[in-house]
C-alpha cells in the first residue's frame, strides 16, 4: 500500500510538472497550426517567468503576475509575427534573437529577485472528484494552473477541429491562397493567434516560476522552451497529442530521478543527457521516412492505426509567409 | 536614406549594406547611454572605459582579438551553413566538443614535442566538431529532422558530456588529491601553448582563424563543391534539376560549419585556457562564443571577410565592457544587455535595409548578397 501511495505521488507530480509545458504546447501548436513558427519560445518563457515572479512579488497578487507574463508573451509573438508578416523576414532568425534576447533581458532585469520566496498558487483540490481513486489524487488534487493547462488543452483541440473560426485557422496555415480566396484576411488572422499563442506561453513561464520551479534564477526554465517545440512536432499540431507528449516527457524526466537512485554507480549526467536524445530520438521517428517504410513493412491492418500513431505531418503553408496583395 | 540610386550606382549600396550594421550599433550605444544616465552614471566616462578596455593599450588590443577568435571561427561555419540553406544554432556544443578532443589528445601524450600534438590537436578538434555538426546535417538529410532543433539538443547533450568528463574521467588528478574537485583538466604541458605573436595574450590562433576567414571565402566562391554547397542554399529544387546531390551538400554544409566551432573551441583550449573547465552550463566554458558567433556573422551579412571585422566589434565590445563595468561601477549583467541590445538593433535594421531594398525594384541580385531564400519551414 505504501509503494502505491509513493506511484501515485510520483504520477500526481508529474502532472504538476508537465503542466507548464502543456500549456506552452498548446499555445505554439495555435501559432504554428495558423503558419507561423515562433521560435523565441525558450527566451520568452525565461522572460515571462522572471516578470511573472517580480509581478506577483510586488503587487502579491497572482493573477497580475500571470498577466504580465502574458503580455510579455504577447509582445515577443507580436514582434515575430511583425517582423515575418510585415517585413517578410524569416521567422527563425528573428525568434531566434529574441531568445537570446529574452534570456539576457531576464538574467539583467530579474538579478536582484534571485532566490527569495514570492507568492505561489496553492493546492487547490476538487470536492468529490478529488476522492476518486486513482484519477482523484492524480487530476484533480492539483491546483489551478493544472485545471487550467487541461482545460485548455480540451479548449484548444476543440477550437481548432469543431469550430467555424478554428477551420478559419487551419485554413490559413494550410492553404492561406484558398482562404485569402474565401474572403478570409490571412495575415489578420496569423496575428490574432499569434498573440493567442504567445500568451499562453507566457502564462508558461509564470507557471515554472509561480507554481511548479518557484522563485527565479538566471536561467530559470532554459531549455524548456526548445523541449515545448518539439513535443509541438511530436505531437503533430494537435494540443492533445502534445499534452501526452509533454506528460511522457515528465514521465521520463521523474523515471530518469528513480533509476539514478537505484543505479548510484551511473553518473547523474547520463541521466541529464536522457530527455534530449529523447527528443532526437522522437524528432528523428514522428518525422523520417524510416518509419513510412516500417509502416509499409507491416501487415496491411496494421498499417492505418499504426500510420495515425507515429507519422505526423506539419501545416503546410507552416513558415511560409503570405502576400495579400 | 533609401537606395534609391541602385540600379545606377551599386557600390553605394554595398557601402550601405556595410555601413548599416555600424550605425545600428551606434544607435545601440545611444540607447545604452540612456540607460546607463538613467541608473545614474557618466555615459561619457563609461564609453570612455569601454573604448580604452578594448582598444586602449597593446595588451587591450591584443584581448580583443583574442576573444574575437573563436566568433570568427563559429561565424564562419555559420556563413557556410546559412549559405548552404541550413541553420545552425550548435556552435556552442559544436566548440564544447572540439575543445574535448584536442584536450584528451594533449593530456594523453604530455612528452610528445609541440609541433606534433598542435597540429594534431586542431585537427582533432575540427574532425570532432565536424562529427558533431554532420550528425544533425544526416538526420536533416535523410531523416528530415529539423537542424534547428537537433543542434539545440545536441549543444545540450555536449554540455552533459562535457559535466560528465570533468567531474569524472578527464578531472585534474591535483583536485581529486585536494578534494576540493572543481570540475576542470590539468593545465596541458606548457609545450602545447599556441605560440604568441607579440608579448601579449595574442596567440597563433588569431592568425590562424583570419587565414581561415580567407580560405573560407575561396572555398564559397572560387571553388566548384562551394559553388554547389551555395547553390542548394539559394534554391534547392533548382540544384536538383542541375544534377546537385542536395542530401549530400546538406549534410556537407552542416559538417563543415560543425568543424568550425570544434576548431573554435581546439584554438580555445591550446591559445587561451590551456585547460577545460565547466560551470554546469556551457557558457561557462564557451562565453556563449557558440551564439554570439551566429550573430558575427549575421553582421558580417554572412561573408566570411565581412564577418571579421564583426567578430572583431563584438570582441571589443565583451572586453571593453568589462572595463566599463569596473569603472563606471554598473551591474554585470548590463553587460549582457549592451551586447543583447546591439545584436537586436544590427537585425532589426538589417530588416529594415533589405525591406528598403525591395521596395526599390531595381534591386540587382549580387553574388554576395545574402541569400534570397530564407530558412523557413520548421520540419
Amino acid at each position: 500500500m505504501n509503494e502505491f501511495d509513493q506511484l501515485l505521488k510520483t504520477l500526481s507530480s508529474i502532472v504538476l510538472q508537465s503542466s507548464p509545458l502543456i500549456l506552452a504546447v498548446c499555445g505554439e501548436t495555435i501559432t504554428e497550426r495558423a503558419g507561423l513558427i515562433n521560435l523565441s519560445l525558450d527566451g520568452t518563457m525565461l522572460l515571462a517567468a522572471m516578470t511573472g515572479f517580480i509581478v506577483g512579488l510586488k503587487t502579491n497578487n497572482l493573477m497580475l503576475g500571470f498577466l504580465a507574463a502574458a503580455i510579455v508573451g504577447m509582445f515577443f509573438a507580436l514582434i515575430v509575427a511583425f517582423g515575418s508578416i510585415r517585413l517578410k523576414q524569416s521567422q527563425v532568425a528573428i525568434g531566434f534573437v529574441l531568445t537570446l534576447l529574452g534570456d539576457d533581458l531576464s538574467a539583467f532585469l530579474g538579478q536582484n529577485f534571485t532566490r527569495i520566496r514570492g507568492p505561489y498558487v496553492m493546492k487547490l483540490g476538487i470536492p468529490i472528484l478529488k476522492d476518486i481513486p486513482i484519477l482523484g489524487p492524480l487530476f484533480f488534487d492539483q491546483d489551478i494552473v493544472v485545471y487550467f493547462a487541461f482545460i485548455m488543452v480540451g479548449l484548444t483541440w476543440w477550437f481548432l477541429f469543431r469550430t467555424q473560426p478554428g477551420l478559419k485557422l487551419r485554413g490559413v496555415g494550410e492553404r492561406p491562397e484558398a482562404a485569402f480566396a474565401r474572403g478570409v484576411k490571412v495575415n489578420r488572422v496569423r496575428y490574432i493567434y499569434a498573440l493567442v499563442g504567445g500568451g499562453l506561453v507566457g502564462i508558461a513561464g509564470a507557471a515554472y516560476s509561480l507554481d511548479v520551479k518557484l522563485g527565479w534564477s538566471e536561467g530559470h526554465t532554459r531549455g524548456l522552451g526548445w523541449i515545448a517545440l518539439a513535443i509541438v512536432i511530436f505531437g503533430g499540431w494537435s494540443p492533445i497529442r502534445g499534452a501526452v507528449g509533454a506528460l511522457l516527457f515528465g514521465g521520463t524526466k521523474a523515471l530518469a530521478t528513480v533509476l539514478q537512485r537505484t543505479f548510484p554507480q551511473i553518473s547523474v549526467v547520463a541521466f541529464n543527457a536522457i530527455p534530449w536524445v529523447l527528443m532526437i530520438a522522437v524528432l528523428l521517428v514522428s518525422t523520417s521516412d524510416l518509419t513510412e517504410r516500417f509502416i509499409n513493412w507491416m501487415p496491411k491492418t496494421w498499417r492505418r492505426p499504426l500510420r495515425r500513431f507515429l507519422r505526423v505531418s506539419a501545416p503546410t503553408s507552416l513558415g511560409v509567409p503570405f502576400g495579400e496583395d | 536614406m533609401a537606395v534609391k540610386t541602385n540600379k545606377v550606382n551599386p557600390l553605394l549600396s554595398r557601402t550601405m549594406a556595410a555601413l548599416t550594421p555600424v550605425l545600428a550599433t551606434l544607435a545601440a550605444l545611444g540607447v545604452f547611454a540612456l540607460i546607463l544616465m538613467a541608473l545614474g552614471a557618466n555615459p561619457i566616462e563609461a564609453y570612455g572605459a569601454l573604448v580604452e578596455g578594448a582598444v586602449g593599450s597593446p595588451n587591450a588590443i591584443a584581448d580583443t582579438l583574442v576573444k574575437a577568435t573563436p566568433l570568427l571561427l563559429i561565424g564562419l561555419g555559420i556563413c557556410i551553413a546559412f549559405r548552404g540553406g541550413v541553420t545552425n544554432i550548435g556552435g556552442e556544443g559544436q566548440l564544447v566538443v572540439g575543445a574535448i578532443a584536442a584536450t584528451l589528445l594533449g593530456l594523453k601524450f604530455p612528452e610528445t614535442p609541440g609541433y606534433v600534438i598542435i597540429p594534431l590537436a586542431l585537427l582533432l578538434g575540427f574532425l570532432a566538431g565536424a562529427v558533431w555538426g554532420g550528425i544533425p546535417g544526416i538526420l536533416k538529410a535523410y531523416f528530415n529532422v529539423n537542424e534547428i532543433l537537433s543542434t539545440i539538443m545536441m549543444n545540450q547533450i555536449a554540455v552533459q558530456g562535457m559535466n560528465f568528463l570533468l567531474r569524472g574521467p578527464m578531472i585534474d588528478p591535483v583536485q581529486l588529491q585536494a578534494a576540493s574537485r572543481i570540475p576542470q583538466t590539468a593545465r596541458l604541458a606548457r609545450a602545447f601553448d599556441l605560440p604568441r605573436l607579440v608579448p601579449t595574450r595574442l596567440h597563433l590562433g588569431v592568425l590562424l582563424a583570419v587565414i581561415a576567414a580567407v580560405l573560407v571565402f575561396i572555398f564559397l566562391w572560387r571553388t566548384t563543391i562551394g559553388y554547389r554547397i551555395r547553390a542548394v542554399g539559394l534554391n534547392a529544387d533548382a540544384a536538383k534539376y542541375a544534377g546537385i546531390n542536395v542530401k549530400r551538400y546538406m549534410v556537407l554544409s552542416l559538417l563543415l560549419s560543425g568543424a568550425f566551432g570544434g576548431l573554435a573551441g581546439a584554438v580555445q583550449v591550446y591559445g587561451v585556457t590551456h585547460r577545460m573547465f565547466t560551470d554546469g552550463s556551457a557558457a561557462g566554458f564557451t562565453g556563449s562564443a557558440g551564439f554570439n558567433g551566429i550573430v558575427a556573422a549575421l553582421f558580417g551579412q554572412l561573408h566570411p571577410i565581412g564577418t571579421i571585422p564583426a567578430a572583431i566589434l563584438f570582441g571589443a565590445l565583451l572586453v571593453g565592457a568589462n572595463k566599463l563595468q569596473r569603472v563606471v561601477q554598473v551591474p554585470s549583467a548590463l553587460v549582457t544587455a549592451l551586447n543583447g541590445l546591439v545584436v537586436v538593433f544590427v537585425v532589426s535594421s538589417e530588416i529594415w535595409r533589405r525591406h528598403q531594398a525591395k521596395q526599390n525594384q531595381n534591386v540587382e541580385i549580387e553574388e554576395s548578397s545574402t541569400p534570397e531564400k530564407e530558412v523557413t519551414g520548421i520540419v
